[in-house]
């Protein structure tokens, strides 16, 4: 076994906790875990493998909860249209901000990407109110209904769930050893050199931007439709600001780190959230330390840990 | 094939200025560069040469002039479309993919030449012409034995040589070298020379060298530049006699 299988090996552990469990025990916990990994994937695509930090995130994930809301409920849209809208809503106001923000690069990128972001979330507060319902959101966001299954029970909805984190797991992965993946790996790499090859440095950020606001928003209708509910905090920059920790704490720029960070980010906040209210706080606490003390991630660490429990491992 | 007054140009800047506020790092540079040739760039520390390269290979902007590459206007194209269109490129300061493998370089060079507008998603097929691409230019520089060992971590003269076959894979025309022997021992300068004559054999060549006895050695035609402007060109034995050039620069290095 390899460090790669054992991660691998962990993440499988974790999301299928529910099956493993008595009585589904963390099934509500694990169903979170699955959606924001989706999120942490697709995001980690832009910032592990093309080396961009994006802070806009949040715009692409709280646009795809309110299109999956909005279809289903005022436009009578079915689940999976809808699903498929939301991420290519994402997917396109992620395309508009690339024209944008692409332009610079480094902390300007961010930066922009914030300010972009910001943006959406407070038109979805005020001028947006009547598409929106403002500060109040939308309650009542439906399930899927499918194939006579009860959705609306978080032991059936998880394995729908699941598939759809499966399916985005593995075309992460495929993207990661395509030709695209490989050029964003370059352009990370440096990228006057990419350019200078013949890499059309801009198109291609502009793609895996675009692709990664298509996960951003299947990830934010598919939590609108976990919580029966979309609000404007879904598109508020904390919430890319947890995205960015999640894939820090886990290892940026591999499968399954994010995951793991998605994980152990989400025990935390719901353990921490029922011992005080300062929770916020002493999460982002611990996240600085383990950055420091782990700057590869957990996945950077377990690595290293295997490596040496495991001598001539390397082989 | 080396033409004479009636071999027509595969480069051409006509006119053009590059200029950093009020400064002006190229100006008045009007050259035609023939095929095949070998021309040596020669000037003073802060001369322009390498703006004069940003300028031709997209990488600086110019406020003035145009660039013509093959007789198609390149002046507004980006660095990536003028390497498809046949400018290759080294750099002063090595730029090379540090942490991954020699390897891995090339095989990235050899992507973005063959996959050009189908970036994304491509025959298993071609995967294989792209590391035998890879392996070709390999034994041409010479790496065979540091195919898999991180770029970063090879001598400053196989890192030149890797940038050489960076560029050699985009299948360029014209190539220009900003100073690829800079920096490294004697032995090695001559091997680097070798190597240079003998994988830009029919290709036009921009080439920015400060030793002089190699740059007369090698070119066939040298180009001196002073604040910006172009000094004098010509044939190594007429810019050694040229006055201007002995007092602006030869003088001085030596
Ligand atoms: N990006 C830049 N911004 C401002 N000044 C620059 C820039 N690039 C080059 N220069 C200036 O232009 C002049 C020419 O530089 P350069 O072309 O690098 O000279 P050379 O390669 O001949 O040594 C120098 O005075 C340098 O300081
Ligand atoms: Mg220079």
């Amino acid at each position: 076994m390899n460090a790669q299988r054992l991660l691998a090996f962990l993440v499988a552990i974790i999301i299928s906790a529910p099956l493993l469990l008595p009585d589904g025990q963390g099934v509500g916990l694990v169903n979170a875990i699955l959606i924001w990994s989706i999120f942490a994937i697709g995001f980690d695509l832009v910032f592990g493998v093309a080396g961009m930090l994006s802070f806009g995130h949040a715009a692409f994930f709280g646009v795809g909860a309110y299109t999956l809301s909005l279809l289903t409920m005022r436009m009578g849209w079915d689940f999976i249209p809808s699903l498929g809208a939301a991420g290519v809503v994402g997917g396109a106001v992620a395309l508009v901000f690339s024209y944008f923000a692409i332009r610079v690069s480094g902390l300007f990128f961010a930066l922009l990407t914030l300010a972009l972001s910001q943006l959406i979330y407070i038109m979805a507060g005020t001028k947006l109110r009547m598409l929106t319902g403002g500060v109040d959101g939308i309650a009542g966001v439906p399930r899927p209904d499918l194939f006579g299954i009860d959705f609306y029970d978080d032991g059936n909805y998880y394995f729908f769930l699941l598939a759809v984190f499966i399916l985005a797991l593995l075309i992460s992965g495929l993207i990661r050893i395509s030709p695209l993946g490989q050029a964003l790996r370059a352009i990370k790499s440096n990228e006057v050199r990419a350019e200078q090859i013949g890499f059309n440095v801009q198109r291609l950020q502009r793609s895996v931007f675009t692709i990664s606001g298509i996960y951003a928003g299947v990830a934010g209708g598919l939590l609108a439709s976990l919580i029966f509910y979309v609000g404007p905090q879904m598109l508020h920059w904390s919430t890319s600001g947890d995205v960015v920790i999640m894939v820090l704490l886990g290892g940026m720029g591999t499968l399954f780190g994010p995951i793991l960070g998605v994980a152990i980010f989400e025990i935390m906040r719901e353990w921490l959230s029922t011992q005080t209210s300062h929770w916020y706080g002493i999460l982002g606490l611990i996240f600085i330390v383990c950055t420091i003390g782990m700057p590869k991630g957990i996945a950077g660490l377990i690595m290293q840990l295997w490596d040496r429990i495991t001598p001539g491992g390397k082989s | 094939m080396s033409g004479t007054s009636e071999a027509k140009h595969v480069l051409r800047c006509e006119d053009i200025e590059v200029s950093y506020g009020a400064f002006k790092a190229v100006t008045n540079v009007t050259y035609e560069f023939k095929p095949g040739l070998l021309y040596g760039l020669i000037g003073p520390n802060g001369a322009g040469k390498t703006t004069l390269m940003n300028a031709l290979s997209g990488r600086a902007r110019l406020s003035k002039g145009r660039v013509f590459l093959n007789d198609h206007e390149i002046t507004k194209q980006s660095p990536h479309a003028r390497t498809w269109a046949g400018l290759g490129r080294s750099f002063q300061i090595t730029q090379i993919f540090a942490e991954m493998t020699v390897f891995e370089n090339l095989r990235l060079a050899a992507q973005a030449h063959r996959f050009r507008l189908q970036p994304f998603w491509s025959p298993v097929g071609k995967f294989r012409e792209i590391a035998n691409d890879a392996e070709k230019v390999l034994s041409e520089i010479g790496l065979e034995n540091s195919a898999h060992v991180n770029a970063g971590s090879l001598s400053h003269g196989d890192q030149r040589a890797l940038e050489i076959g960076l560029a050699l894979l985009s299948e360029p025309k014209v190539l220009l070298l900003d100073e690829p022997l800079a920096g490294v021992g004697h032995d090695v300068a001559e091997k680097a020379v070798e190597l240079i004559r003998r994988v830009t054999e029919g290709l036009t060549v921009l080439l920015i060298e400060h030793n002089m006895d190699v740059v007369m050695e090698i070119s066939d035609e040298i180009i001196v530049m002073l604040a910006g402007e172009i000094l004098a060109s010509g044939e190594a034995e007429t810019i050694k006699r040229d006055p201007r050039v002995r007092t602006a620069y030869l003088g001085e290095e030596e």
